[in-house]
């Protein structure tokens, strides 16, 4: 009984182009990498409209180029403390090192008189050797980060006391006058002040520091865990001490810019830039956090510190007010900042499941054919391999009639006829096989869970076709990777159309798909030729089993939590699908072809009054799966399945069901064979047998895809 | 009462520690009875148990059962009295009183009596108490009474002459009641999984099963345990609109809702964590249906317990009683009368 139905008489499956759901934006925002640094950036807009909202011009080009010219020297020492702090240490005497080498720069520069590139290299060798002897006491010799800094503070800060007193008037009557040692120091390029471009460079050179080179990598290894590290092979202490010598190069250049600028030091040069350098870090990182290289985010919170210090004292506070009123907001920002992030995950888990109302067609065309009205024929069925599988979701027979089934553990097995009692492995693919097609060279091409479309010849060699797709219009989330790609099936033309059920749930957590109900599928479909992956349909419920009709020109898609079965015309695919078959009984599954022109459907569970009223209570199904533990969520019935035999205009002829309590109670797929009909379930460890009535006894899957050649 | 939202309930007993499931329902030794339902010891006479409408004794556990006595309605209730006499309480509500023998204790029956009787007991001063749950014969009491709102049961006491008392009334779904050690009656509250005085004051709750009847034993009490408390159902307790819709377009056979039968059909539903797997049911899955007696102290604090878990078959326990040191059950689920054997009190 061929299929004599129009395409176009069938009714239209309205597909969305877009889900568009604010919960689940905010779902997909929270999942996002960047989203850690929201409060720090959060707490920025706020500030700086705080003070555009009240002082005017602050924002002007003029002031934004002052700001800037003074950003640099506080901007390089929070980076400083940022490479000491990722790796696990502190450094209380950026200050001091900081006077130090200005100190030193006006040293060379006035009384020394040397070149200006030398004097550039006497100050990072000045802050450098302040970071070395750090280095050394902390890192090397192990005497604890704060101890030792605290120790260098103290001492660098008396050296520079000692000596700024005994040079300071000589130094402040050279007249001794430098192009290239003014051009540092007041000049622009390109519009910015040059000490600012060497904060920016700094910057971009800490940033692919931490993101791309080993050292950076060994830093935050380091600062991360500092045993897992040392076990991993890294040298932890040389790692600390380079980490320590840099963050004093940095300083030494941030007291070269600043001697530039200044061309004087004063006795409280450098005075409280240690904790003004903390407090933006803290900011900017929410809390004192080792491991973690976030340059923008430390980046931010210097700003906020600065702009707020800025505008406070440009408004004309007191000093010791400005210093009042930036510790309480700071406080608010750090408080906020640490409940976010220890919430953000709880957050995200309580906003991540976003149900929908779904209303499904009650169950039709299944008069005298329910489990209660008719004897239940699986009873008949023979079981194959008890015990020695798990889990085969799709079985499928090559001509000679050896069967083929994928395994949980992640292997593709082989049994042989006449028994089907042996099994062997044909090859390990690493993730879970589930839906399986012979391509016409006798190749095995398989959907695997996880893993995308895959392709087995039958000396057990796997090869990727592919597990990407186009990215969705809209979407928040990058959802190219195919992430459970379930069944497929093979056109005349040889593209491989095969189905990513849902976007949103791995394999071990599908059935929170159906407690969503949203369209969260796709059909997708790839070339073999052009090795080309195409998105044919977004936004199905839950496709599912995959059937190139009798006549190769349309495809029928199972779209399981919908209960019914779609159709696609090959020949204008992105016309969109419509409806074969609805009202099933059942969640459908697989769907294969019959030898006598029709369909069998595997229905992996069973739909019942109580579960299809739940699916129209959507905030329902959300409280639930935040109040009761997900053993006890309502669920659809997966303990009873079956079979349903179609004829080819999608009309239910036939349903093979089992005995409520039998073996055969789950079906996920099946497949016809000279005559009998092959069944498997994705949590059975069997394969049913059942041998066909009226069926044409020389059919075979592959003859009928591929002809007798 | 600014914070008077913020005060709960102490959390429900978990299937944990001396409630820790085992298989002590599932080995015990059992007596296939048709349509089992109460079971009561009688001094000198021995164990007598209901089967439909007809009631039967057993001198020994290995003796065959004999007809004791057989009624006109199928038998709800059987509670022993003083000086052998035996009270039996019928489906629609009738109640009998007979004698050692079965023959009628010469007792008139009462004006106005219960709707159904779901127990019984003799009060210290002769006369019988008898509980009604609310819900008569035809009332599927498992699938209703956990949307009901009505406090429908009510405590009867019914003397000699056949003169009636309400002792209590307003009780939600009571299904069992014994005294005390000072002689003041206790009754179960299916539904709210709560042992309760006549007042309605409770006396414990928070058991981790909607229990049947209630039995007193020298060291305190047998609860018999008809279903497991689930915290799907007790959640949907909220979900006011779902029930009313629930209520109104579906049949009660296919409710959530504690079930007699851990049978399978395609149309009930189920729970996530209830999913067979390869054909077999796990012991530990959720399950709407589920055998349990519970054994306390005075106090009404568990001590141990006896399970039928998700994959056993002698479910939804009505009755259980101490018999020649052993504990007796009955399976409503089954169809059996069960020995479990000694009293499992762990000090």
């Amino acid at each position: 009984m061929p299929g004599s139905f129009t395409f176009s008489s069938l009714p239209k499956q309205p597909v969305p182009l877009v889900v568009v759901s604010p919960r689940r934006i905010l779902a997909d925002l929270l999942s996002k990498g960047w989203v850690e640094n929201a409060i720090p950036f959060i707490a920025f807009v706020l500030v700086a409209g705080g003070i555009m909202l009240t002082t005017r011009d602050y924002f002007g080009a003029t002031n934004l180029l002052n700001l800037a010219q003074y950003a640099t020297d506080g901007g390089l020492l929070v980076l400083a403390l940022l490479i000491v702090v990722a790796v696990g240490g502190i450094d209380l005497s950026v200050g001091s090192n900081f006077a130090m080498s200005a100190f030193v720069a006006l040293y060379c520069f006035h009384i020394l008189g040397l070149p200006t590139p030398v004097i550039l290299a006497a100050s990072l060798a000045a802050g450098g050797l302040t970071g070395a002897v750090n280095g050394v006491l902390a890192g090397l010799i192990g005497c604890g980060a704060l101890l030792a800094t605290l120790g260098t503070m103290i001492t660098v800060r008396g050296l520079y006391t000692l000596a700024s007193q005994a040079r300071l008037v000589e130094i402040s009557t050279s007249a001794r006058v430098d192009d290239l040692w003014d051009w540092i120091g007041f000049e622009r390029w390109l519009g910015l002040p040059v000490g600012f471009w060497a904060l920016l460079i700094v910057a971009a050179c800490v940033f692919v520091m931490f993101r791309q080179s080993r050292f950076g990598w060994h830093i935050l290894a380091v600062g991360g865990n500092r045993k897992a590290a040392r076990h991993g092979g890294i040298q932890v202490k040389l790692t600390i001490f380079l980490a320590y010598l840099l963050g004093g190069l940095v300083v030494g250049l941030a007291g070269f810019l600043y001697a530039a600028r200044q061309n004087s030091v004063g006795s409280d040069t450098g005075v409280g830039m240690e904790f003004f350098a903390l407090t933006a870090l803290v900011v900017g990182l929410g809390g004192f956090v080792p491991g973690r290289g976030a340059v923008l985010s430390v980046l931010v919170g210097f700003a906020t510190v600065y702009l707020f210090n800025n505008a406070m004292i440009n408004a004309g506070y007191r000093g010791d007010f400005v210093q009042l009123s930036m510790g309480a907001i700071l406080i608010v920002i750090l408080a906020a900042d640490v409940k976010f992030r220890k919430n953000r995950h709880r957050l995200l888990a309580s906003t991540y499941l976003d149900p929908v109302r779904v209303d499904i067609d009650g169950v039709k065309g299944m008069d005298g054919l329910m489990p209660h009205e008719i004897r239940p024929k699986l009873r008949e069925a023979e079981i194959l391999a008890p015990g020695k599988l798990d889990g085969p979701e799709d079985v499928i027979l090559d001509a000679d009639g050896n069967l083929y089934c994928g395994n949980r553990d992640g292997r593709l097995l082989r049994l042989r006829p006449p028994d089907y009692s042996r099994v062997e492995v044909v090859a390990k693919i690493g993730g879970r096989p589930l839906g399986l097609a012979f391509d016409p060279e006798g190749r095995i091409v398989t959907c695997v869970a996880g893993m995308g479309l895959l392709r087995v010849t039958m000396d057990g060699a796997v090869e990727l076709l592919t597990d990407q797709t186009g990215r969705s219009l809209l979407s928040v989330q990058d959802d190219t990777t195919i992430r459970m790609a379930d069944d497929l099936d093979i056109a005349p033309d040889g593209t491989i159309y095969f189905t990513d059920a849902t976007k949103r749930y791995d394999i071990e957590n599908w059935g929170l798909d159906l407690l969503e109900g949203r369209p969260n599928g796709r059909l997708l479909s790839y070339d073999p030729r052009t090795r080309k992956t195409r998105t044919v349909c977004d936004n199905l419920v839950f496709p599912n089993g995959v059937c190139v009709t009798h006549d190769g020109k349309f495809l029928l898609v199972a779209s399981t939590w919908s209960c019914s079965i779609l159709i696609f015309d090959l020949a204008n695919a992105a016309a969109g699908p419509r409806v074969f078959l609805s009202g099933l009984p059942g969640y459908p599954d697989n769907i294969n072809r019959a030898s006598d022109g029709g369909y069998w459907v595997a229905l992996a569970g069973m739909r019942n009054p109580i579960i299809d009223q739940s699916m129209k209570y959507p905030a329902l199904r959300r409280r639930m799966t935040r109040r009761v533990p997900p053993t006890n969520w309502l669920f659809g019935n997966l303990n009873i399945g079956g079979v349903l035999k179609l004829d080819g205009d999608g009309r239910i002829a036939d349903a093979l069901w089992d005995a409520p309590g039998g073996p055969l109670y789950m079906i996920t797929s099946m497949r016809e064979h000279e005559g009998s009909l092959f069944m498997g379930g994705v949590t059975n460890n069997k394969i049913g047998r059942l041998r066909l009535e009226n069926a044409d006894n020389g059919w075979t899957g592959p003859k009928s895809y591929w002809g007798e050649g | 009462m600014l914070f008077a939202t913020r005060r709960s309930d102490p959390p429900a007993m978990t299937l944990e520690g001396v409630l820790g499931p085992n298989t002590r329902l599932d080995d015990a030794a059992g007596i296939a009875v048709d349509a089992p339902n109460a079971v009561c010891v009688i001094e000198g006479l021995g164990l007598l148990f209901s089967s439909g409408s007809a009631v039967l004794a057993i001198e020994a556990w290995d003796a065959r059962p004999t007809p004791w006595a057989v009624f006109d309605d199928t038998v709800t209730a059987i509670g022993g009295g003083p000086d052998g006499l035996v009270a039996v309480g019928l489906a629609g509500g009738g109640l009998a009183v007979c004698d050692r023998n079965g023959a009628a204790a010469g007792w008139t029956a009462p004006a106005a009596g219960p709707a159904a009787i779901a127990d019984l007991a003799f009060l210290p001063d002769g006369a019988v108490a008898a509980v009604d749950s609310g819900y008569g014969p035809g009332d599927d009491m498992f699938a209703r009474a956990p949307w009901d709102d009505r406090a429908r049961g009510s405590v009867t006491s019914v003397r000699r002459d056949g003169a009636t008392r309400q002792l209590a009334s307003g009780l939600h779904c009571p299904t069992g009641i014994a005294l005390d050690g000072s002689g003041a009656p206790l009754v179960t509250l299916f539904e709210r999984a709560a042992v309760a005085e006549l007042s309605g004051q409770l006396r414990q709750s928070g058991y981790p099963a909607y229990p049947g009847r209630i039995r007193r034993t020298d060291t305190g009490y047998l609860i018999a345990c008809l279903a497991r408390r689930d915290p799907l159902i007790e959640f949907l307790k909220t979900e006011r609109d779902f029930v009313a819709e629930m209520k109104q377009s579906i049949e009660p056979r296919y409710w959530i809702s504690p079930r007699m039968h851990p049978e399978f059909s395609h149309d009930f539903p189920i729970e996530a964590g209830a999913t067979r797997l390869f054909g077999e049911i796990k012991p530990w899955a959720p399950s709407f249906s589920y055998g349990l007696v519970i054994e306390t102290d005075e106090r009404l604090v568990p001590t141990a317990s006896a399970h039928s878990r998700a994959n056993g078959l002698r479910h939804a326990i009505s009755d259980a009683v101490c018999w020649n040191g052993d504990i007796i059950a009955v399976s409503r689920a089954s169809g059996e009368v069960l020995r479990i054997g000694a009293g499992g009190t762990v000090q």
